[in-house]
This record gives C-alpha cells, structure tokens and sequence, in this order.
C-alpha cells in the first residue's frame, strides 16, 4: 500500500499519485487530465438539477497535491473546462479565488475536444492554452491519445478505469494509469466523470488508485 | 371509415317512435343485429352508467367488456340517437354525401385509456363497428406515441368524440396552455386493462391526470376494465373515489380452466436455470401438429427468438406457417402476426407477454406456456387465451424447462383451484412522478400551489403525502432543491406575483414534453438492413447494450433471422443476412418477474408432501429421482425445516440456503445474511438468487454454524439492517436510473439529438454519487432507496418471510458436490455483492489473487459477445445430442455446464487441470 508509485520512463521517473495526477520530480511538474471543471455547472444551466461542490472538491484536492508536491508548472492534459456553460460565474470565482493562492506558478492547459467546444479560460485565470502535443523533456504531452513520432506520450481523454477480479467472484472497478511502450494514460481528475473499462493487453502496465493509495495490478514492462 | 358497411338495423317501429333511456333499445337491437345476447353484467353497467354512476368491471379478455362500456357511453352520451325511421334514412343519405357527417361530430365526450399502443388500433376498431352501424356523429381517433404529426394537428384543432389514447399521451395532452378548454366537453373515462396499470407508476400518473380531469369535470364518469385480481375492491379504490359511490360489476368469468404439463421423457436431476429446455422441443412440435393454431408463451424475448428458430429448424416446411411476436419487433410485423393470427392463417406464434393483450383475439386451440408463469394471475390470464367462445374450456400446458419446473407447474394448479390469485397494490407517493406531474402542469395552464396540492392528495398514492415532501417537490421544481438556490440558472417552474407557476423556458418546456411518462427503458437500437442511403427496412429494435458488445462482423439472431452487423450509424444497428451457424442471442434487459407468494406458498406444500413420501399427480412421480438424490445428498426442505448447505470449491466457500420466497425476497435476504454474518467478521460476499433460494460465495471461509446459532432472521433492526446491506448502494443506484430519467434529472435527448442510453447510463450513476456527496438528503435518494426495499427487495414480504424462517429449524448439511438444489445458484451468472471489509483490504486481496494468476502467465480477457456466442453454439451442441442420449442420466450435462461456468471464471484463476465438483 502506497500513496504514489514510481515509473520510469528512459530517463525519467514518474510519481503515479493516488488522488489520479502524475508527478515529474526533475520538471517540478503536475499533470492533471480531464478535470472537467464545471461540468455540474454547465448541466444546472440545462436544466439538471446537480447539487454544487464538486469544482471546489475538485480543487481542494488540486491543492493539497500542489501542498505535498513542489510545483513549479502546473499541466492540464486537455478537458479544463466542461461546456461553454462551464464559464458560469460561480465556477470561474472558485477558479479564479484558486489561481490567487498559486500566482506564481506556471499553468498551461493542452486543448482537449471539450477546450475546442467551450473556448479556452479567460485570460486573468492566466493560464496559457496550447494545442496538442506539447513537447516538454521526453515527453509529448497531449489530450487524445495518439501515438507520437518521437517521443513517450503521456495524454487523458479515455478516463481509464480497471476492473478487478477476484476469488468468489468479485470484482471492483477503479481508475487506473494505463501503461504501455509508447504512451501512458492518465485517469480523469474530476470527480464527477464516468470511465472507460481498459483490458488488460500484452505489455501492458496498469496501476489502480482508491483515492487513497495506488496498485500496481501487472508487473512493470 | 367504409360506409358500405351499414347494415339494415332490425329496429322494431315502436321502439323507435318510444324510445325510452332505461330500455337500453338501441343497444339491445344493435346486439341482435349481430345475433347477440346482452349478458346481465353487460347490462348492469349500461344502467349504472344510466344513473351517472361509476365503476369498475371484472371481466377476463373477450366476456364483452368493451361493449358494456362503450354501448352504456353510447345510451347516455350520444345525442342524436337515430330512431328507426331517420336511421335508415340517414344511413342512405350518408353513404351518397359521406362527407358532410364528417364535419358535425360532437365534441370530446369520452377518453378510452389503454396501457399498450398495440391495442389502441384494435379498440378502435371495436369502437368504430357500432358508431357506424348505428349512424351515429361521433368520430373516433387515437392518439398514441405511433399517431403521427398530420393526425396530431388536426386533433389539436378538434379532438374526435371518442380518444382513445395511452397514460403518457393523455399527460401530454395535460401540458397544453388550452387543456381546460379542451377537455371542457369530456364526460366519461375508461381505463381498459386497468389491472395492468395498478401495480406501477405508469397507473400513478394516470391517477394525476384524472385527479386533474375531475378537477374540471368533477361529474366526470370513470369505469375500470380490469381481469382476475386478489384485490379487486382496492383496485376499484384507486381508479375511482370512494365519495363518488363506485360499483363493482362481475363479469362473466367462470371459464372453466385446465392447466396441465408436457411431462418430459426423462429428468434432468441437475437442472440448469440457464438452460432452455429445447429438450422438449419434439414433443412441442407434436402438440403443434395436432392442433389447427397455436400460441406459445415465453417469458423472455431471447427465449422466443431461441423457440422460434429451433422449431423452424426441426419443421423447416412450417416456414410462413409460423411466426414469432414479441415487443421488440417492427410494428409492421407485428401487425402483421396479429392479422395472421386473427385470420388464422398463422399455425403457431412464439410470443412473449406482447400477446398477454388484446380485444378481438380470435381464440386459439392450444396455448403453451414455456417455462414457469412466476404467477397465477398470469397463467390465468394465458389460459385465457384459448377457448375464448362462451362454454368452451381454457386449456393451457406448461411446458417445464427445467425438472423443478414440473413442481411449479402443479403448485399453480393448485393455486388456481384453491383461487389463490395476486394482488396488485398502487405504489405509495413517488415523489419522481409528482415533480414531472408539477411540470406538467405548470404548462397546462399553471397552478396554484394550495389548490394543487388538495388534487394531488385526492389521487390514492399521494392520500398521505405530507407538507413536507411537497414543499420539497415545489422546491425541486423551482431550484432544484435545497442545495441548489445559490444556482439562479436552474429553474424549471416558477411562481409569477398571482401565485400561479409556470414554466418560464420555452426550451425546458419542449424537454419536458420529450420526457413524459414512467417507462425506462434501456434505449434501444433500430435494426434495419443495410442499403444505400440507409433506405432498408426496419426489423425492430434490440437494446443498446447488446449491440455495443458486437463487433461488425459478428451474428446474432433477431426477428427470426440470422444477421451480420455491418455497422452502427446513429443509433441504428445495420445488418445483413447472414449464414451459419454461430450467433449471439441478444439478451434484453426485461425485469425477471419473482415468483408470486401465491405461487411459491403452494411449491412449499407440495415439498412437504414430498418430504413425507407423497408424490401425488404424474409431475410429482417425474420429479421423484431428483428429490431422491437431494434427499440422499443433503436433505428436502420441509415445513418444519429450513435447508442450508456448506460447500467448498475451487472458486471459494459457498451457502446454500433454501426459503422458496422468490428471488426479491432472497436477494434481500441474501444481502441481509451477508451483512450480518460481516458484523460477525468482516468479509465479502458474491450473491447469487433464484425462485427457490440463495447463495452467498466468499473468497475465505465462514463459520456459518455459529452464525446460524445467533439470531440471524431476527426482525429487529431490519430495516436499519437492510438499509446498511446495501452497502456500495449498487441496487439503489440502479432503481436512482429510473428515477432520475422520472423526475428529469437526466434527460433522454430529443430525437434528432439521439443521445445515447449508455451516456444517460452513466450520467445518472454518476449523479447518484455526485448526490450522495454532496446532497445526501436529496429526496430522490430516499425515494431509490425506498423503491429497493418495497420492489426490489419486497421488505414487507422479506419481513414475513423472516418471522417463518424463525419458526423453523435450520438443517445445515455439508456437502461435498453440489444438490440438484444448489446447482442452478452455483451457476447463475447475475450476481449482487455485498462488503463489509475495507475497500483498501479488498483491492490488495484481488490485487494478489491477480498476482498468483499473472505468475501462471495467462490473463484471458473477458470478451462477453464470444462468450455468448459459445454459450449459444453449446445450446445447440447440447440440443443435438438430446436425440442420442438416453433419458434421465445427468453427467453430460452438469459437466458441460460446469466447464462453461467454469471457463468465464478462468479469467482469473490460474488453469489448472480441471475436476469435475
């Protein structure tokens, strides 16, 4: 039982978080896909009732990763923000209100197809938008997870999750990272997302995550 | 309308020129045009309906209880009745200017309610055969989810004399700004098949909409079809005020009926739920043969496709001859089944419940039922379906499909001798129908709060809805709720400063009228035959799930045919025909009816008798080897004993436990035992539930002796008890579905929009858990939960049951493979879990089971179309070989359907060399 779980890629080495976000030590980086902000919003503003809280849960749980780990940029691998309705007031001030503790740290959003639909964050949300992939280090970070020439990806958009088996039949499903040769998936940050059931597959690594600690369920490739 | 059809009424002069109400003349001389006889109920509801009275009619399927109403509506109601000379005269005059009676019908006088769009056509032309023979002005039309958008305009004009019409089209009509007015006319209503409505949501609603109705109308007549129920006077009770004096009218009923069994060759002594029982199909095709038509009930969809295919296959020259129907089908082709049939030049039909229905159903000569009916009410009402002519016998034979099948078919034999019938019950206040109902409304015209409120408590389910609940309904409606007022972008209605509520947005106003109504369903999929510009026909619709396991390429058996998936476009599934053998059978996703109180109180009886060496009637002797092994293996239940058996297996340890209470009842006993039992040590149980009993499977084993010796079937604490069982919330999660899509929380998307029913899957899973953290005293969450305990788990039948299971002894027997009893639980494959151990304990011990199996090297993925696929090509193996085997010998079978259980658990277990149990 751990909290984090190290995997190493060439080089690098990446903390799988429980709480469903990457580490990058040597960047001083976070990444965070499919955060999904204000999706409960955007559903209110259709007519379904969605109680609030989930955008700040959300948050709060951002910030005690950014408590525990020393973030010098901040990466959204694509899906900020839920619908064009996402941009209600109340969704933004809980944003903006969360930008204020962290001024001084980097924040860039990989457009994902929700980012297309809903239109980037508004500028003093100070967050730079750039389009897919985006090479840093080693690394092409992206929202669809499509191979890349060069280099690892790392990319969201599935919202992997894992379905354990076990004795008696049982089975659990979970988010999970899932971990091949030339990519690895990041399961969705928010909290009010669905999944995508992932089989597990020849050379593959998969690690699932209660929230609370994270499981490596195939040996390492 | 074919005015060629008038016929010569033999009006008596001085009827005509005397005519007097209370004769009921017209009527009387209408029947005797047809060489008929008014029967003394037919005759007590024309005078009841006389006397502005209202009522409830019981009557079984063609008595003629649709002539009682409808001629009672036509006495009182019509206003220029034709006296003999001007009938005539008119009748000549109409059929040389057809067109000019068109324009003068009179307004919307009667409402004609029925609970299926398929017998809307049929009633309507029952209706239509005596307005036009007797010339009278009324017009008729219906309006249903298939009448289509010129029909609607026009009615929106000017609704016909006579609407017949279903519960969600009727509340769509409610959301009208002008429905006052439109209904300002109506004088008479008629629920047709109320006994059908009762029980669910959809007869709740239909309670609001005459709540409503009456509100405008308060001499409004109401009269109530309904067949054989145990509770007759509450059903009346519901549909019709007391205040207003309702009658009960007894129809002709004493059809005498005969059930009996297609006793097979030979016993399976271990009998497989799963298993189909194509094993009787010789004798099956010999029964056809010698009757002129037949009908054959099953009780699932893929089960008639599997009948429907396997008799084509042993009779190949019955092709055109014979025909399937079931609710998933083309509307075209079912019309056309429905014509064969009444035309009889169909053989035999392999139907579902689709054809539990119907008006002018030209009886059949056989009927069988495949299968166990779960009910008596039901079988009755199948029974029914043959012998229909006055003084002619109701036959129906069941056709077992498994051995203890053949104990359920004498249990309903003796059910119905003893008459021993189901009730239905309404449901009490749900609050998901209030909220569309206040939306509905807020539409129609708006509403004042107080003056709603007294209409809603007037309907029976919400008699005793408090202050509370329905302030918080206003509250939903207006906010979304109490967590939500600090969101002004959700409102659905609002009060303006007079107090009236209205639906402010014209575009929430068009999503609720898309929403309408209490059936959910798993949207379906259109199939159609693949053609350029999508131009091929429609063969019906199959449940979305079921598709999205096919890949394009893969077979499966719908309408009769074998298909190949070419693609899926849009929420269409396009296919070709295919050849060979492989083919899945979609599985939809229909509730599994329980098996009644009723039903399951006489198998326990004719268990004891067994248990005492009485095996009276030809099934029981049949079944007396598999009774013999039980017994000799473990032991029979008995009156005074409860069975319980251990066993230990590859996949874990297992408890068998056998209450014969119906699988809701179990599955709410299975959940309480394993909470219990976790109170004791924590653990997690699989739980697996049929008709006759229960198993719980865990991974490390249990004392249950000393479980059994506390008081594990105590009352006390029950339904704090339950409620805890349902831990990780799975059954109320799924009942929140309905609930959601009710009340509108999730919307099913317009038409053109198709949204996918998986989409709005998840997004109320997702909204359950999104409420229950962050607005956990929602309502609509105590509603699921309260559905789960009265529907799902039966608690007030679960609490019964309890206080006979502590009257009981409890035989726990040990065994060393599992009893004729145990084995269909051990292969069930729909299971509930149950968890008191630490998610984090259950994940590092899956985790290392994993481990274990990853070190063998082999992780097979799941791939559930291949699997069925298998499980369909060894239906077939399995079928072949019944001709060559000899009869009653069990190791073919169990071994076969132990390895096929076997092999979709070996995903996870290492293979190891496999042993039989």
């Amino acid at each position: 039982m751990r909290h984090e779980y190290p995997l190493n890629i060439g080089a690098n080495t990446l903390l799988l978080l429980a709480d469903k976000a990457i580490y990058w030590p040597q960047q001083k980086a976070l990444l965070i896909a499919d955060a999904h902000f204000g999706k409960a919003a955007a559903y209110r503003a259709s007519g379904q009732p969605v109680p609030q809280g989930t955008t700040s849960h959300n948050l709060q749980r951002l910030n005690v990763l950014l408590s525990g780990y020393p973030t010098e940029q901040l990466i959204f691998l694509g899906d900020f923000l839920h619908a064009p309705k996402s941009h209600a007031p109340a969704t933004l001030a809980a944003l903006r209100h969360w930008r204020a503790q962290h001024t001084s740290m980097k924040c860039i959003l990989v457009r994902g197809n929700h980012d297309k639909h809903a239109g980037d964050p508004p500028a003093d949300l100070n967050i730079e938008s750039v389009d897919e992939p985006y090479l840093i280090g080693d690394f092409a970070l992206q929202h669809i997870p499509a191979p890349h020439a060069t280099h690892h990806v790392l990319a969201g958009h599935i919202h992997p999750v894992f379905r354990l088996l076990g004795k008696g039949r049982q089975r659990l499903i979970l988010p999970c990272f899932y971990h091949q040769a030339d990519m690895t998936l990041l399961p969705s940050f928010g909290d009010f997302t669905g999944g995508f059931v992932m089989e597990n597959e020849h050379d593959t690594f998969i690690c699932v995550t209660d929230g609370q600690c994270v499981w490596p369920v195939t040996a390492s490739a | 309308m074919t005015l060629q059809t008038v016929p010569k009424l033999p009006l008596s002069p001085d009827a005509a020129e005397t005519p007097d109400r209370n004769d009921f003349q017209l009527s009387r001389n209408w029947f005797s045009a047809h060489q008929w006889q008014p029967f003394p109920f037919q005759q007590q509801v024309w005078q009841a309906v006389a006397s502005g009275q209202s009522g409830m009619l019981h009557a079984t399927t063609g008595a003629g209880k649709t002539y009682a109403v409808w001629m009672a509506a036509i006495e009182r109601f019509a206003l220029k009745k034709p006296t003999a000379a001007s009938a005539k005269k008119s009748g000549i005059a109409i059929a040389e200017k057809p067109a000019k009676r068109k324009a003068v019908t009179q307004p919307l006088t009667v409402l004609w309610i029925t609970p299926m769009r398929a017998l809307a056509a049929d009633t309507e032309r029952a209706l239509i055969a005596p307005v036009n023979e007797l010339n009278l002005d009324w017009s008729i039309a219906l309006r249903t989810g298939d009448t289509n958008s010129a029909e609607r305009s026009r009615q929106s004009k000017r609704l016909p004399t006579a609407l017949i019409t279903t519960p969600e089209s009727l509340t769509l009509l409610l959301t009208r700004p002008d429905a006052a007015d439109t209904f300002a006319s109506l004088q008479m209503v008629v629920v047709d098949e109320w006994h059908e409505l009762i029980g669910n949501k959809r007869g709740v609603q239909l309670q609001l909409a005459l709540a409503r109705l009456r509100r405008w109308r308060p001499q409004l007549i109401t009269w109530g079809l309904s067949a054989t129920l145990g509770n007759l006077q509450h059903a009346m009770e519901v549909l019709i005020p007391t205040a207003s004096k309702p009658v009960l009218v007894q129809g002709k009923l004493e059809k005498h009926l005969l059930i009996d069994t297609l006793l097979p060759p030979g016993i399976e002594r271990f009998p497989w739920a799963g298993h189909l029982g194509l094993r009787m199909l010789p004798q099956v095709v010999e029964q056809i043969e010698s009757s002129p038509n037949s009908l054959i009930f099953t009780n699932t969809r893929s089960q008639c496709e599997i009948w429907y295919q396997a008799l084509l296959e042993a009779r190949p020259d019955w092709a055109g001859l014979i025909a399937l129907h079931h609710g998933s089908l083309d509307r075209n082709v079912r019309e056309w089944v429905e014509t064969g049939l009444k035309e009889g030049t169909l053989k035999a039909v392999v139907c579902t419940s689709s054809l539990d229905l119907g008006v002018d159903f030209l009886p059949v000569e056989r009927v069988l039922q495949i299968g166990s009916p779960k009910g008596v009410a039901r079988l009755m009402q199948r029974a029914g379906r043959s012998g229909h002519a006055p003084g002619r016998a109701s036959r129906l034979t069941v056709v077992p499909t498994h051995s203890l099948e053949l104990i359920e078919s004498v249990a309903a034999q003796d059910a119905i001798a003893a008459r021993n019938v189901e009730p239905r019950e309404s449901p009490q206040k749900p609050l998901d129908v209030l909220v569309q109902h206040l939306v509905t409304i807020a539409l129609g015209g708006g509403f004042i709060a107080d003056d709603l409120l007294a209409e809603v408590r007037s309907c029976y389910a919400y008699r005793h809805l408090t202050d509370e609940e329905w302030h918080w309904a206003l509250t939903f409606v207006r906010h979304g709720g109490e967590s939500l007022t600090a969101y002004p972008d959700y409102r659905r209605a609002i009060p303006d400063e007079q107090g009236v509520w209205h639906v402010p947005d014209a575009h929430l106003a068009r999503r609720h009228r898309m929403s309408i109504g209490t059936i959910v369903s798993d949207s379906s999929m259109v199939v159609k035959f693949w053609s350029k510009g999508a131009s091929g026909k429609s063969l019906g619709s199959v449940e979305e799930n079921f598709i999205a396991r096919l890949k394009p390429g893969d077979h499966f058996l719908f309408g009769g045919r074998l298909l190949e998936l070419v693609r899926v476009h849009e929420m269409t599934a396009f296919v070709r025909k295919a050849t060979g053998k492989k083919a899945a059978v979609p599985r939809w996703n229909g509730g599994r009816l329980p098996l009644s109180t009723e039903l399951a109180n006489a198998m326990v009886a004719r268990m004891d008798a067994a248990a005492h060496g009485h095996f009276d009637g030809p099934e029981m002797q049949m079944i007396k080897p598999l009774l013999q092994v039980q017994s000799d293996w473990s032991a029979l239940p008995t009156n005074a004993n409860l069975l319980a058996e251990s066993l230990h297996s590859r996949e874990g340890w297992h408890l068998f436990l056998y209450p014969y209470a119906g699988r809701s009842v179990h599955l709410g006993l299975a959940s309480l035992l394993a909470w219990r039992a976790g109170k004791h040590l924590p653990n997690t149980f699989s739980i697996a539930v049929n008709d006759y009993g229960l198993e719980l499977l865990s991974a490390t084993p249990v004392d249950w002796a000393t479980i059994f010796e506390q008081d594990v079937f105590s009352t006390e604490n029950l339904l704090v008890d339950v409620i805890g069982s349902l831990n990780a919330g799975e059954l109320a999660q799924r009942r929140f579905r309905e609930i959601a899509r009710i009340s509108g929380l999730v919307f099913a998307g317009f038409p053109s929009a198709h949204k996918s029913a998986r989409q709005v899957q998840a997004s109320s899973s997702l909204f359950y858990d999104v409420f229950r953290k962050y607005d956990p005293n929602n309502l609509l969450l105590t509603q699921a939960q309260e559905e789960v305990l009265q529907q799902e788990l039966e608690i007030a039948r679960l609490s019964a049951t309890l206080q006979h299971l502590q009257t009981k002894q409890i035989q726990l027997m040990h065994i060393k493979r599992p009893t004729p009893f145990a084995f269909p639980l051990l292969v069930e494959r729909f299971r509930e879990s149950s968890s008191s151990e630490k998610l984090a304990d259950r994940i590092a011990r899956m985790v290392a089971d994993l481990e274990k199996a990853a070190g063998a090297g082999a992780y097979i993925p799941q791939d559930t179309a291949n699997a069925q696929a298998k499980f369909n090509v060894q239906e077939k193996v399995y079928k072949n070989r019944e001709r060559k085997r000899k009869t009653g010998l069990p190791s073919d079978t169990s071994n076969e359907n132990t390895t096929n259980a076997k092999r979709r658990r070996s995903r996870i277990i290492s293979p190891k060399p496999r042993h039989g149990f």
